[in-house]
């Protein structure tokens, strides 16, 4: 019956209630944002990792992949000598280069000399930067896959293409021809970056980078421990610098660090506007009450009942709340997910705000007992107070 | 017995209550009376288990409410008592059948039972037909009305009335004094706080207090 009363007290002062529960609301979808921040960096850089099922991988020694223009060398006794491994089942080179994509007839260019492409030499039948969507892999010679972003372009499978080195400005019409025999989705591009992939001997040559690649991935056999392999290979392979996903992922979240503690104080900070918000409404709402909590006392309501409806009171705006708050921190999230991706230099594919259900339910059950706690105080003052004192003072 | 009751207003100290030894037996119809300040609310306070003495000693139904722990004293109140304010403290928002099936539910009775029980309550008191009225749609005396109804919800052996006729006009006061009256000869004991003369007459018995001392 008393939660009639509580109920009631919430909607007949639907300014304040509404009020509080949008505050509260904001609260949550910040909360919300910092917990899929907070966990979703080195989650979703660890799937961008392990794309593909290479969890290995090798650069030159002090570097990570593509942190750095330096190459590894003599990278065909190299690969051979891994895959000679036994837990070794494949090793899928890749070497990383800026080149020069020359004017090409049909296709808008808004440079005369050319614009810069982003190529990756690997090999057609052990590489893990790309999925095909179109077309056949580039097996010949003169043979490149394009990514979507010059595909919209106006590139498409059949099409040629003049590529050169960058610097070589000499002439416009200078550069080795290419076909594209393929359109592929590729799995380490940045924002604004233009992707080609072609067989690897061929990058190497057009850049002089003969027998030397950026970075090479290796894949496990079924069942062989990522980080005790890469441990092994270390010490058989000391010029070069081999490392597991989990070991990346590590080293990744430490330089992110900065990101993940900004992540916390924020939802620390969220949570507790959150709670002071509830905590101030109920303290103001039963305030408001003391003499018909005087009156509930007096005629035999024992602080327990008052308590529990106060709470009642309290659970009710932190759960609606919460919730309107989990669908404004999903959008929140998103948003600014678009925003970080543009930063230089990172993957497209890595996303900073991932949803996790179990994250999720914690920031939410959070709110709700962190609300519900900011409402015990202000009750259990109120069904404490002393009657007899009260009714004087509101009595005339 | 010999009870006595003081506040430490800051600095000093105020006696509200000198002293004074009482009995309610079942069926009394006491008033209280005295000028404003005297200590009535206070000994009615007391006598209801709301207030505990500084000094003697108060017993309800036989028991010593010093003994009583916070939750029998609010048990003690809600099955044996009944609290009728000057200001009513109808909670705004629930209905007058509502207001009256409050302490009903407080003790667990039914929603069944408790309807029933509100209805015929209300009934009793000439108020059937505002059952689903809130307060804030009802006269002064209509609320004062529902609030005796929501006195008697638990049948309690007395009825404690603060200046029940305090906010009301003379022929709602008169209706209230018909109602205690009759709610009195069903074997009903009442005690009322009041400066109301009128009422007061309308007691079996008087008692004034004058600075907190018993008159007489």
């Amino acid at each position: 019956m008393l939660w009639r009363f509580s109920y009631r007290e919430l909607l007949g002062h639907p300014l304040r209630s509404s009020l509080v529960v949008l505050g509260v609301s904001v609260a949550t979808a910040m909360m919300i944002s910092m917990l899929m921040l907070g966990a979703g960096i080195g989650r979703s850089f660890a799937e961008l990792l392990v794309a593909r099922g290479y969890t290995l991988r090798v650069s030159p020694r002090g570097t990570l992949p593509l942190e750095t223009r330096a190459t590894l060398s003599d990278i065909e006794l190299l690969s051979l000598d891994l895959l000679g491994q036994a837990e070794v089942a494949g090793v899928a080179p890749a070497l990383a280069a800026n080149l020069l994509l020359r004017p090409t007839a049909g296709v808008a260019s808004a440079d005369p000399q050319g614009s810069r492409v982003f190529a990756l030499g690997i090999d057609p039948d052990e590489q893990g930067v790309y999925r095909l969507v179109d077309g056949q892999a580039p097996r010949g010679v003169g043979e490149v896959v394009i990514g979507s972003e010059l595909a919209s372009e106006g590139f498409d499978v059949g099409d040629g293409m003049k590529l050169d080195r960058p610097g070589d400005f000499a002439s416009p019409a200078s550069g080795d021809d290419y076909e594209i025999v393929g359109v592929a989705q590729f799995v380490y591009t940045s924002k604004g970056e233009r992707p080609i992939a072609m067989r690897l001997d061929d990058l190497q040559a057009l850049t002089l980078r003969a027998d030397a690649a950026s970075f090479l991935m290796i894949r496990l056999h079924p069942g062989i421990d990522p980080t005790a392999a890469a441990e092994r290979l270390r010490t058989m392979f000391p010029q070069a610098e081999i490392a597991s996903v989990a070991e990346l992922v590590a080293r990744a979240e430490a330089r992110l660090s900065y990101f993940r503690q900004m992540a916390l104080v924020l939802g620390a900070v969220s949570l507790f506007v959150a709670v002071l918000l509830v905590g101030t409404l109920m303290s103001v709402s039963i305030n408001d009450r003391y003499g018909s909590i005087a009156a509930l006392r007096a005629i035999g309501f024992s602080r327990q009942s008052l308590v529990t409806a106060f709470a009642s009171e309290g659970l009710v705006l932190c759960v609606v709340a919460g919730f309107l708050g989990l669908g404004l921190g999903l959008m929140v999230a998103g948003y600014l997910d678009s925003v970080l991706s543009d930063f230089p230099g990172l993957p497209l594919a890595v996303e900073f705000f991932v949803l996790e259900p179990g994250d999720l339910g914690t920031g939410y059950l959070t709110l709700v007992l962190a609300g519900l706690l900011a409402t015990l105080v202000p009750a259990w003052r109120a069904a404490s107070l002393d009657i007899a004192k009260t009714l004087h003072r509101e009595e005339p | 017995m010999d009870v006595h009751r003081s506040y430490r207003l800051q600095a000093s100290t105020v006696e509200a209550v000198r002293g004074v030894t009482m009995q309610v037996d079942s069926g009394d119809f006491l008033a209280i009376s005295g000028s404003s300040g005297s200590g009535k609310s206070t000994l009615l306070h007391l006598l209801g288990g709301l207030d505990t003495p500084t000094r003697g000693e108060v017993f309800l139904a036989g028991a010593r409410v010093r003994d009583l722990g916070d939750r029998q004293l609010a048990r003690h109140r809600l099955l044996n008592v009944g609290f009728v304010f000057q200001r009513f403290h109808l909670l705004s928002m629930l209905s007058a059948r509502e207001n009256v099936e409050l302490p009903l539910s407080e003790a667990g009775v039914g929603r069944r039972e408790r309807r029933e029980r509100a209805a015929h309550l209300l009934e009793r008191v000439g108020l059937a037909r505002r059952a689903n009225h809130r307060p804030g749609e009802l006269s002064g005396g209509e609320r004062q009305r529902v609030a005796v109804a929501r006195a008697l919800a638990n049948e309690p052996h007395v009825l404690l009335a603060d200046e029940p006729t305090g906010e009301l006009d003379r022929a709602n006061s008169e209706a209230i004094l018909e109602l205690f009256a009759s709610l009195n000869e069903e074997g009903l004991a009442l005690v009322v706080a009041t400066h109301d003369m009128h009422l007061a007459e309308g007691a079996r018995r008087r008692l004034e207090l004058i600075d907190g001392r018993l008159d007489g």
